[in-house]
């Protein structure tokens, strides 16, 4: 289906295949990956978390915030982390211990992190992250874009996590067949809010390359993006039931959808319509899912 | 075992639950009052009134679908492209009736395109919902392309921004549908099978009901109301915008909640969403009237969504913890 | 039976004087049924101890206390003639017991290795890693015990049926099970299939592993061999070997339960028109060639054991399920579509979980008794909540249903009012032919009288009843006529004259 539609832009565009055009390609849909790979998991879990493109944009606030104050990239990251980690904990222990729907409780939790960026910023930019920031998208490691480098470095991480830990077995477990875990003496409850844990971090830590990119936070910068990690996570054929999933397909959906909107932009298709076009290949994504396993 | 808590009658706890709500709402006048000397005044309670009333006329059609344990996220979004294509209709033609009728009507095909999505097709309401969110909201991005339109006839105007004997055009609608919503739920047959189809949808539809049909008619309802408050809302305006719609998804979640309308299905009213949509306004509203920045709203509904179906989930969970 | 029971020989292969494990007089209690009363019971190494014994004889709960589900009121356990408790499943699995269920605890995403793993996973160098090597390795070899070819890599939901449940049985013996609690496990599988088990079987016998296998089929009980013992009414009614008996035999122990004489209705000498006429339907579900007739007046039985395929008939009939071949004609016209397009033309179903399928919990008893009807009673559409409640009292009164009201709550009244508030919802909406599911299932001796007094009534009025019951005594006392179930079929049909238990066993059991 990738290769479907990158010949088809590549066709009706000429400058699709063009190098620096692919590039672009991989850069943007750095930040998107970081978002999929763990709300993968997190549907893996039968849960979803719709706060975090509102986490990501109030981490970038937080680490812009530090980063200006004490020029310390180091510690405007550990913010940003502990951030989204702390968003990542409410969201699973609300989940895991009281039992509340997954989507209300991120629905919840996506309004309070959006109010929050405002409240904090007066609604107001904030620039002048210096040089150190921006590095980690600008820069080059070895010749190679620094966001690509830390996007494979993701995935590699999540891999091995998820395939080669017990943790991410769990987290198969987890959608799979609960009872079955919780039969097995396993601790179902930490395992879930660590899920949640995990990608609230994955949030404060895409938030340094959002930033970076932009060389400021904007308050708003991020809302909505977790759509397009749902849309991406979808497509790439993990499904809400049993478990059902791979994280490859993931990288997969998030290119398809990086290539979608960068080709729909070159052939002057208006983001809106973008848009659209995504929330139907996820229902169609959805659709074909449940099909294959009636 | 439950001999001893055989006098719990389904009605009174209904009951019950308004009174508590109420009481909540007349405990924050207080509050408010004593807070600002701003609040009693008939200017902010009519205010405050009107802001009820869209957040209802939204909430409303939504407790209809979380009656049946479903939901729709799309109704913020709904409310968005119906006000666009109306706001457009009624310029390019001058008819605010036919505008309206485009408004409605666009409000209905999302909520249909909804049931069809959750019956036929059978994919979870929220994911159903989430995906028509961002269709919708695509095609009316595109459909302005950054514009504002703005200026409508006053005749039109005067849905949501006249007065009839000192009170607020969208007031009157808050009751009458506050009516017509009380009379669906309580006086109708369908009205029943949607409880019923909550409450149990297996028994429900081994009894006899039309359970798909009866949620395309709930998923439909929803639409229409969203966009009923559309018209209202671009009315009130007197502009319309592509994002106008999205903040009002998260209150009118809340509204319902907080009604005391459970997400697990088969318990709630339309006259507790009042009440909820109440208690969120004057909430919102002493916001306002203490200086807070506006910039909080979300922030506090984000954080009342979650009280509210901590609540309900603590409440509903405990006594039916058989299902 | 006595004499049986004295049959039993010496345990072959005794290798030592102490059996494996020992139950001793071991007895349950239920408010109102005595589950298990004083069963004995020894299980020895490499041996298969079958259980028998009719819907409700005990095996079940028997199962259930050995793997610690339950807790014995009275009795003692002894392992290896050592006297032991089971208070808890974790008591049961140190003491080497597992249960294989039919429906099973696997995760449909994940390996078969990490299935048989899953919780204790072998761990690798780096914290919190799964050494796969050696779980792939050990999985192999556990596999290759069972002589169980497949991929350890395999995912599970990728498995068949039959697959599965070996792939249970592993995950059993990699936690150093040694009885293994078989329940019902051909019930899912085909011939071939079938075959396979039994092999493995008897490997593991060979390995010194000791079995309980619980079966419906008089044929595998044979086959298997092993010690047979047969309850009945929760209490053991004999142990024998299969070489010094029969399967008719066998049929006559289960049977002979205590029938309870204290109602009789008079049965149905002259039934009227054909309420419901059944050919060769088959359905999504399973089930294929049923031919019924039920007129009205009859309380017609659908017999057979669990997992015969009687839900399956009544759903198909219903429409819940999608008949996909035959014909189904009500009242002489042919039945299509739903559950509305069912109760529309006449049809009622009291479900067999009344609980999950029967009631709104959460609503009122009036709600619930006024669902079915709610077109028939508000035809234009406008609901009166006080005739609606009015109706409902009627109905209260005439079914001497215990509630405080009708607004109380359903959840808070006992099984047996809980049932009638089903029957209740189809009185209302006056029903031509009503299938009853298992409608004294969870009900206490006077409330079941009470139900069958209905059922009696409502056929007086001239309705037709097709009853699925478990209780073979249920059927012999109630039914007018019965067809009995096998394999998702109608394998035969009795009249009243030849309606008996052992004549309803024989049809549900034997193979031949």
């Amino acid at each position: 289906m990738l290769v479907v539609l990158g010949a088809g832009f590549a066709s009706s565009s000429t400058g699709f295949l063009d190098g620096a055009n692919l590039a672009n390609i991989g850069m943007q849909s750095t930040i998107l990956l970081l978002l999929a790979l763990p709300m993968t998991l997190i549907m893996l879990t039968e849960g979803i978390d719709l706060s975090m493109g509102a986490v990501l944009t109030l981490a970038c606030v937080v680490l812009a915030a530090i980063a200006v104050k004490t020029g310390s990239v180091t510690l405007a990251l550990a913010g940003a982390l502990a951030l989204g980690a702390a968003f990542g904990f409410a969201n699973g222990a609300l989940v895991a211990w009281l039992g509340l729907p997954p989507f209300v409780v991120t629905l919840g939790t996506l309004g309070i992190a959006s109010g929050l960026a405002l409240v904090t910023t007066g609604a107001q930019s904030i620039t002048g992250v210096g040089d150190d920031v921006v590095y980690f998208y600008a820069g080059k490691l070895a010749g190679i874009p620094v966001p690509l480098v830390l996007g494979a470095a993701a995935y590699l991480a999540m891999h091995g996590l998820l395939y080669h830990t017990r943790f991410g077995t769990y987290v198969f477990a987890l959608g799979g067949n609960r009872e079955a875990l919780r039969l097995a003496g396993v601790r179902v409850n930490a395992y879930l809010i660590g899920v949640y844990v995990l990608g609230g971090a994955m949030a404060g830590f895409a938030a340094l390359l959002l930033t970076a990119r932009m060389s400021a936070a904007h308050p708003t910068a991020a809302i909505g993006m977790e759509f397009d990690a749902i849309a991406a996570v979808a497509i790439g054929g993990t499904s809400f039931e049993k478990g059902n999933g791979w994280l490859f397909g993931t990288v997969l959906g998030v290119l398809l959808v990086g290539v979608l909107r960068n080709g729909l932009n070159l052939l002057a298709v208006p983001s809106s319509l973008q848009v659209a076009a995504i929330g139907v290949l996820i229902i169609a994504a959805l659709v074909i899912e449940s099909f294959k396993n009636t | 075992m439950s001999t001893l808590t055989l006098p719990r009658l389904a009605l009174s706890a209904e009951f019950r639950t308004i009174v508590q709500r109420l009481l909540a709402v007349l405990a924050l006048c207080i509050v408010l009052s004593v807070l600002s000397g701003a609040f009693l005044t008939v200017g902010n309670l009519v205010n405050v009134l009107r802001q009820a009333a869209l957040i209802f006329l939204l909430a409303s059609g939504l407790t209809l679908v979380i009656l049946t344990a479903g939901l729709d996220l799309s109704i913020g979004a709904n409310v968005g492209l119906s006000a666009c294509l109306a706001g457009s209709v009624i310029q390019a033609t001058g008819s605010p009736l036919l505008g309206a009728a485009v408004g409605l009507g666009s409000g209905c095909a999302i909520g249909l395109g909804n049931g069809l999505l959750v019956t036929v097709l059978r994919l979870p309401p929220f994911i159903a919902t989430y995906g028509m969110l961002w269709v919708v909201h695509g095609l009316t991005y595109w459909f302005m392309a950054g514009a504002t339109i703005h200026g409508f006839p006053p005749a039109f105007r005067a849905l949501g921004s006249g007065y009839w004997l000192s009170v607020p055009i969208p007031v009157y609608l808050m009751f009458a549908f506050l009516a017509v919503g009380i009379g669906f739920a309580r006086y109708t047959t369908w009205g029943q099978e949607i409880y019923a189809i909550g409450a149990n949808p297996v028994a429900a539809r081994l009894s006899g009901i039309p359970v798909n049909r009866r949620l395309v008619l709930v998923y439909t309802v929803s639409g229409a109301m969203a966009g009923l408050a559309s018209l209202i809302f671009l009315a009130r305006l007197n502009s319309a915008e592509g994002d106008i719609g999205e903040p009002l998804t998260l209150p009118a979640i809340a509204a319902v909640l907080i009604g005391g309308t459970s997400l697990f299905g088969g318990v709630g009213t339309v006259s507790g969403t009042l009440v909820g949509a109440l208690i969120l306004t004057l909430v919102l509203n002493g916001m306002n009237l203490l200086a807070i920045d506006a910039n909080w709203q979300p922030l506090v509904t984000g954080v009342i969504v979650i009280l509210a179906v901590s609540l309900d989930v603590l409440t509903h969970r405990g006594g039916s913890a058989s299902r | 039976m006595t004499a049986v029971a004295a049959a039993v020989g010496p345990a072959h292969g005794g290798e030592q004087a102490a059996p494996l494990f020992e139950l001793r007089g071991i007895t349950k209690s239920f408010p109102g049924v005595r589950a298990l009363d004083a069963v004995s019971l020894e299980i020895r190494a490499g041996e298969v101890h079958v259980l028998l014994g009719e819907n409700g004889a005990g095996k079940s709960s028997l199962m259930k206390v050995l793997c610690g589900a339950y807790l014995a009121d009275q009795g003692e356990f002894f392992h290896r003639g050592e006297p032991v408790a089971i208070r808890s499943p974790a008591d049961a699995r140190t003491l080497g017991i597992a249960v294989i269920f039919q429906e099973f605890s696997l995760v449909p995403y994940l390996s078969v290795a990490q299935n048989i793993f899953l919780g204790r996973e072998p761990r690798g160098k780096i914290p919190g890693s799964v050494d796969h090597k050696r779980m792939h390795a050990r999985a192999r070899e556990l596999l290759d015990r069972l002589g169980l070819e497949v991929d350890t890599r395999a995912l599970v939901h990728t498995l068949g049926v039959a697959q599965q449940q070996l792939v249970e049985i592993a995950k059993a013996l990699s936690q150093e099970a040694r009885i293994l609690v078989l329940d019902e496990p051909t019930a899912a599988l085909s011939e071939r299939e079938t075959e396979r088990l039994f092999s493995i079987i008897q490997r593991l016998q060979s390995q010194g592993v000791a079995m309980i296998y619980i079966s419906h089929r008089l044929a595998e009980v044979f086959r298997v061999g092993g010690r047979i013992t047969v309850l009945r009414d929760g209490r053991k009614v004999g142990s024998l070997l299969p070489a010094s008996t029969t399967p008719d035999e066998l049929v006559s122990m289960m049977v002979g339960r205590k029938v309870d004489t204290s109602y009789a209705r008079r049965y149905c000498e002259s039934p009227g028109e054909v309420v419901l006429e059944v050919k060769g339907m088959g359905a999504v579900n399973g089930v294929s060639g049923v031919d019924l007739v039920v007129r009205a007046g009859e309380i017609v039985g659908l017999s057979g054991l669990v997992g015969s395929g009687r839900t399956e008939v009544a759903r198909a009939l219903f429409g819940a399920d999608r008949v996909t071949a035959g014909e189904v004609r009500l009242l002489n016209r042919s039945r299509e579509g739903g559950p509305d397009r069912a109760v529309r033309s006449g049809m009622a179903l009291v479900p067999e979980k009344r609980k999950q399928e029967g009631l709104a919990l959460i609503r009122s008893v009036a709600d619930n008794i006024l669902l079915a009807s709610l077109k028939r009673i508000f035809p234009r559409g406008w609901f009166s909540p006080a005739k609606g409640i009015g109706v409902a009292s009627e109905r209260i009164r005439q079914l001497r249903i215990a509630t405080p009201g009708p607004r109380q709550m359903v959840q808070f009244l006992s099984g047996g009012n809980q049932q009638k508030v089903v029957v209740a919802k189809w009185l209302s909406a006056d029903a031509k032919l009503i299938i009853f599911d298992e409608p004294t299932l969870g009900i206490d001796v006077g409330a079941k009288e009470e139900i069958f007094a209905l059922i009696d009534q409502l056929v007086q009025r001239g309705a037709a009843v097709l009853m699925i019951s478990s209780e073979l005594s249920e059927v012999v006392k109630v039914c007018d006529r019965a067809y009995v179930m096998r394999d998702k079929r109608v394998v035969g049909e009795l009249a009243r004259a030849e309606l008996s238990e052992t004549n309803l066993l024989r049809l549900a059991m034997h193979d031949a």
